[in-house]
């Protein structure tokens, strides 16, 4: 009882962080068919950044209720900065061949990584004792639930609810959604479409990055999480099929259970479990589960 | 019916074997051989290295610069190259030749499932799907203690050689000495290889693949089976790079089959010249001295290759060989 | 004497797309000996026929064999291995390969030498002669050396139907073979097309056409469609009496002229 509890929950919150970064690979995959390697990157950028925000904040002694804010914001912050430029570096080689810019991701990877070293070293680092400054859910004697774990997980759930009526119902939406389905089409009709990528790309960085702070009172922000979190979204991204949002979703949850389930159960058997899936998916439904037919 | 010799066509392909066209490998081959006689130690054991990573490339080539494929997981092959020589040179079988068919005949086992799998994807998924085995084998590689060695690894010993006895040898001696030699033998041996199929159909058919499949399986090339050819071979040719990448480290640990080590090869690929057939050999030498004197002057060694091969990419995307071989001599 | 042999069969082919018809119940058999146009205006649905008479397309329903046997379970290579072979109506070429190059494939492929991996193409001489005879009977013998990429639009589509034919299949399918070209070659293409055929013994042709000279001139059998169903199908005299095929289609061809 305690152990699914605990899987659930935890399954729950991981897959909301995930979906969230999930949904950025997404929404820069569905406009500018680029596929981000260096998702992972601004993960764990935020993942540092929010750690050194919210050192910042105790130092300042801001009070507790203003940490989730903060780590939100920082995230933000972290993606405006970045954002535009690596876009405009990106802009270099959108109309060559699709290798180059796995190849131009990949090298952000290891400049991400290697800044990462320059600026936080390479010992993993945790936040302040933020985890269980909200306190908990009891529900049962012996299963208490951070409220933290909740409060990220009607966070993600709010900003994908955001994220997602800004895609259907306000005019930025639209305009993104034209460029996504036709891009000279959308240029003809006096659309900046340079300006429309520098955004959603920003966005889905953002995405990135918020997940990261996010998930990072939870655990710890390490080097490796950033190529970690690669393969999960890799693997959410191919059961859900490229491009399609709900797919996102349902690939995040069965990819977060699965990731929870194994470490409470069989924590060996935590990545292989996750490939099992991939390759099951591969095999059987090779578009993914819900997949664009574009 | 022509009564001409050589085709026309043909041109291109016999330019190649013309001798001034010859003379980029010789010239490669021949700094390598006279290397032990020109430099000290420690370069020599780089070069050793290099001569492992030239062979890796080889194989990697095939498959992005011929077959159009990305593995962004090779080094996978390396890390299976580099356990099978210790496991076996840890029995009392330590025997060069027999260390390089095991490793040869575990690589082409395992790449023959994970090819099936990988090749009928493109693209990004394909080199996701690659990135990902190979993190797998990682991660079985770390965790896995009492079968790996965990992070630890597992110990290589310097191998025995048929033809040669190493008794009273110390291992600087070898690896600079008989060891080097029967390395660049091998080198010669596989690059001569690798041309001899490059030049053959399947190169042939493995460029229209690469060029446009959908034509290619309308004038009946058989698209999935060439690709799992191509990645079999690359898979072989990272095996037995990697015996030989591992010989002078002395260890085989897990971060063999870490993505930065597939990053690395990517970059040297892209340094040398992936549009180019020498591209490989160039790479791997280029790549290994100066990645030697660049960890002696800073520890941001990733930052600088990053860097260097956004450059490379954005701006001289046929890396060295594409400015050297400007006759297109030994393109892809 | 031609024996009639029915090479490709089509039988109630249906297919749609979401709720569009693309083909509606088209029943129809390709024989030996014939060369046979496909006419009908721009969205009829030939294109879809085409690909699906050649194994690009699942119907929705009925099914086509060749050869007796059923295309969409072969897949292209064994099409073509069996003697199918196709052009493509947008450019479809090898582009770093050269003119050479890209029929050498279709040569090696004809010759089954797919799996001499240790023998050097360049010197396959029976692959080459292959070559230079294709390249000779389309007027590519000057261009052997030349990338694909380079070439113009005309000689691109051109490079892509001389492949197909040096695939020495039994039927091969145009898809608007001479779209792209002057009008003054279009007759000079055709006369090599039909001059190709013969010498390497290829059985039937059919063709997308949408200049009705080159129809009426060459093909011994004209299929009109028309909103995916088959409006007629005969002799070009037939077709000719046809006053409604001539008004829907001919008619509007000139048209767009």
């Amino acid at each position: 009882m305690l152990a699914s509890a605990n899987i659930l929950v935890g399954g729950v919150f991981h897959a909301a962080v995930l979906f969230l970064v999930a949904a950025g690979l997404q929404i820069v995959f569905g406009v500018q068919k680029i596929v981000n390697l260096a998702c992972g990157s601004f993960y764990a950028l935020g993942a540092y950044f929010g750690i050194s925000a919210l050192a910042w904040a105790a130092a300042l002694k801001v009070p507790a209720i203003a940490f989730i804010p903060i780590l939100i914001g920082s995230g933000l912050l972290l993606a405006i900065v970045l954002g535009p430029s690596v876009e405009r570096l990106l802009r270099l080689i959108y109309d060559r061949d699709e290798h180059f810019q796995i190849l131009l991701t990949f090298a952000l990877v290891l400049i991400f990584e290697d800044a990462i070293r320059l600026i936080w070293g390479a010992v993993p680092l945790q936040t302040i004792n933020v985890y269980f400054a909200f306190g908990e859910l009891r529900i049962a004697s012996d299963l208490a639930i951070p409220n933290y774990n909740l409060i990220v997980i009607a966070a993600a759930a709010l900003i994908s609810v955001a994220f997602g009526w800004m895609l259907k119902r306000t005019r930025f939406g639209r305009i993104v959604r034209a460029t996504a389905e036709n891009k000279q089409m959308s240029e003809a009709l006096c659309v900046d479409v340079s300006k429309v990528y520098m955004a959603v790309f920003t966005l889905g960085v953002a995405l990135g990055t918020v997940g990261g702070a996010l998930v990072v009172p939870a655990g710890a922000a390490s080097i490796d999480m950033g190529v970690e979190l690669i393969v999960d979204a890799f693997a959410v991204v191919i059961i859900g099929g490229l491009g399609s949002m709900p797919g996102a979703l349902i690939g995040a949850l069965i990819v977060g259970f699965v990731r929870s389930a194994a470490i409470w159960l069989y924590p060996e058997f935590e990545l292989l479990a996750i490939y099992v899936i991939v390759i099951t998916v591969l095999i059987v439904r090779p578009q993914g589960l819900l997949a664009r037919t574009a | 019916m022509t009564t001409s010799t050589a085709p026309i066509a043909a041109r291109t392909a016999t330019t190649a074997t013309s001798k001034r066209a010859l003379a980029l490998p010789a010239l490669l081959f021949l700094l390598i051989f006279i290397f032990p006689f020109v430099a000290g130690p420690h370069y020599v054991i780089l070069m050793f290295s290099a001569m492992g990573y030239a062979i890796a490339l080889l194989g990697l080539n095939l498959l992005f610069g011929y077959t159009g494929l990305l593995s962004l997981g090779h080094a996978m092959f390396l890390a299976i190259g580099a356990y099978t020589a210790g496991y076996m040179t840890s029995t009392r079988i330590t025997n060069f030749e027999l260390i390089l068919l095991v490793a040869v005949a575990i690589g082409a086992t395992v790449a023959v499932p994970i090819g099936l799998l990988c090749i009928r994807y493109v693209k990004i998924y394909f080199a996701m799907l690659t990135l990902a085995f190979s993190m797998l084998l990682y991660s079985f590689l770390f965790k896995f203690y009492h079968l790996t060695g965990g992070d630890e690894g597992i110990r290589i010993k310097v191998p025995s050689l048929t033809a040669w006895d190493l008794s009273g040898l110390d291992t600087l001696s070898v690896l600079t000495g008989p060891l080097y030699y029967y390395v660049f033998a091998l080198l010669v041996l596989l690059t001569a290889l690798m041309r001899c199929l490059t030049s053959s159909s399947l190169g042939l058919q493995l460029r229209a693949i690469r060029e446009n499949q959908q034509k290619a399986e309308y004038l009946g090339v058989n698209v999935k089976r060439y690709r799992l050819v191509a990645f079999v071979i690359a898979a072989v040719y990272g095996v037995l790079g990697g015996v030989i990448i591992a010989i002078p480290v002395g260890l085989a640990d897990p971060s063999i089959a870490y993505w930065v080590q597939s990053g690395n090869l990517i970059f040297m690929l892209l340094l040398g010249g992936y549009t180019n057939f020498l591209g490989p050999l160039l790479g791997a030498v280029v790549f290994i001295f100066f990645q030697d004197q660049l960890m002696s002057f800073t520890e941001y060694w990733r930052l600088t290759f990053g860097v260097i091969l956004v450059m490379i990419v954005v701006f001289f995307p046929n890396g060295l060989m594409g400015a050297i071989d400007r006759r297109g001599w030994w393109s892809t | 004497m031609v024996v009639n042999v029915t090479l490709l069969q089509a039988q109630n082919v249906r297919k749609l797309y979401g709720g569009f018809c693309a083909l509606d119940d088209v029943t129809l058999s390709i024989n030996d000996g014939e060369h046979v146009s496909i006419i009908g205006p721009n969205g009829a649905g030939k294109t879809t026929l085409v690909n699906v008479l050649t194994g690009l397309v699942r119907p929705t329903a009925g099914n086509v064999t060749f050869k007796g046997h059923n295309v969409v379970n072969l897949g292209a290579v064994r099409l073509a291995r069996l003697g199918m072979a196709r052009s493509f109506q947008l450019v479809n070429i090898f582009p770093q390969l050269s003119v050479g190059e890209t029929i050498a494939v279709a040569a090696i492929s004809h010759l089954r030498h797919g799996e001499r991996f240790f023998s050097s193409t360049a010197r396959n001489r029976p692959v080459w002669e292959i070559v230079e005879r294709v390249a000779a009977i389309f007027g590519f013998s000057g261009k052997l050396d030349q990338p694909a990429k380079i070439l113009s639009q005309g000689d691109k589509k051109l490079l892509d139907v001389a492949s197909a034919f040096a695939l020495s299949p039994e039927i091969i399918l145009l898809d608007e073979p001479t779209s792209g070209v002057s009008t003054a070659d279009k007759s000079t293409i055709m006369r090599v097309l039909v001059q190709a055929a013969r010498q390497m013994g290829i059985k039937a042709i059919i063709q997308i056409e949408h200049d009705m000279d080159i129809v009426f001139g060459y093909s011994n059998r004209i299929i009109a469609v028309h909103n995916g169903r088959i409006l007629a199908d005969g002799s070009p005299a037939s077709i000719r009496a046809r006053a409604d095929v001539m008004a829907t289609i001919v008619g509007r061809q000139r048209d767009h002229a």
